[in-house]
């Protein structure tokens, strides 16, 4: 996990538990409420999917180099020879810290570790997550009993599978941020 | 992890015994450089230090091939003896006082 975060070219300290934590409750509460405002103005998913994709980009990692957690897949992140539209807009909106020896996108042994915990913990979390839909689904069959639900039955399971696309994409991220304890400095 | 200190410490999640942090002190080198030369992240070896995190038996050996020891120098199941009494072991338990169940018998 990287102890900084690189934002609009200014640079964070998340060696802290208690900051990462900070930030794991703003992604999650910014995403929510775009999940609300999506369901109630009936906005296309598909925003919300990229969105959840930005915010792995610049904070959470993972899927992206970028944010905190370091790459899943062990990949060297690409290096393009023409710079990003935004770097060229000078809008450096995030920027992989560099490593001493280049090779910081590595997870070593302990952290791929970690990762495995935290995606096991996930999924544990997601497959408990699955029962509401398909209990949602279960219950539409009598109507009476969802009758005090101010939403269209379709408009509140779209909105159960979009949360738990969103926790797909990711709770592992926010699983090490919130457990990794303070790093200590050198 | 219990180093040259005499107090027996908790080995942590790993139920593991290390001396890394006495070798490391003793050598001058910091985390960030055995880091570098073992191929980890420096915080790692703050988890190693503090028994949290076991290492896997290939990490182990190129610890202890660093610090050009044989890898039980290293890390134990068993807490270390403190190093005073390693070294002046029968001397000090001739001179400390004998215990009153020592002395009934």
């Amino acid at each position: 996990m990287n102890a900084e975060l690189v934002f609009f070219g200014k640079r964070l300290d998340m060696a802290q538990r208690h900051r990462r934590r900070v930030l794991v409750v703003l992604v999650y509460a910014a995403l929510a409420a775009l999940m609300i405002a999506q369901i109630h103005w009936r906005i296309a998913g598909a925003y919300l999917f990229w969105l959840i994709l930005l915010a792995c980009r610049l904070f959470l990692g993972g899927y992206y180099s970028g944010g905190l957690v370091k790459l899943f897949n062990e990949k060297s992140p690409m290096r393009p020879d023409v710079p990003p539209p935004l770097h060229l807009l000078k809008l450096r909106v995030y920027e992989p810290v560099p490593g001493a020896n280049g090779e910081s996108y590595r997870n070593d042994e302990r952290e791929l570790h970690q990762r495995d915990r935290a995606h096991y913990r996930a999924y544990q979390i997601i497959a408990v997550a699955m029962l509401v839909p398909w209990g949602y689904s279960a219950m539409r069959l009598k109507p009476n009993l969802l009758g005090w639900i101010p939403l269209s039955p379709d408009a509140l399971y779209y909105g159960l599978m979009m949360a738990i696309v969103t926790l797909m994409f990711t709770l592992p991220q926010a699983i090490l941020l919130w457990t990794e304890p303070d790093m200590e400095a050198d | 992890m219990q180093g040259n200190d005499s107090r027996p410490s908790a080995p942590g999640e790993s139920g593991l015994f290390n001396r890394i942090a006495v070798l490391r002190a003793e050598r001058g080198v910091s985390r960030q450089e055995l880091a570098d030369a073992i191929g980890v992240n420096y915080q790692t070896i703050g988890f190693l230090e503090r028994g949290d995190y076991g290492p896997s038996l290939k990490l182990a050996f190129q610890i202890a091939e660093y610090f050009g020891l044989p890898v039980e120098a290293i890390f134990s199941v068993r807490p270390f003896k403190p190093l005073s009494e390693q070294v002046y072991g029968t001397r000090a338990a001739q001179a400390a006082p004998k215990t009153k169940s020592e002395e009934s018998q």
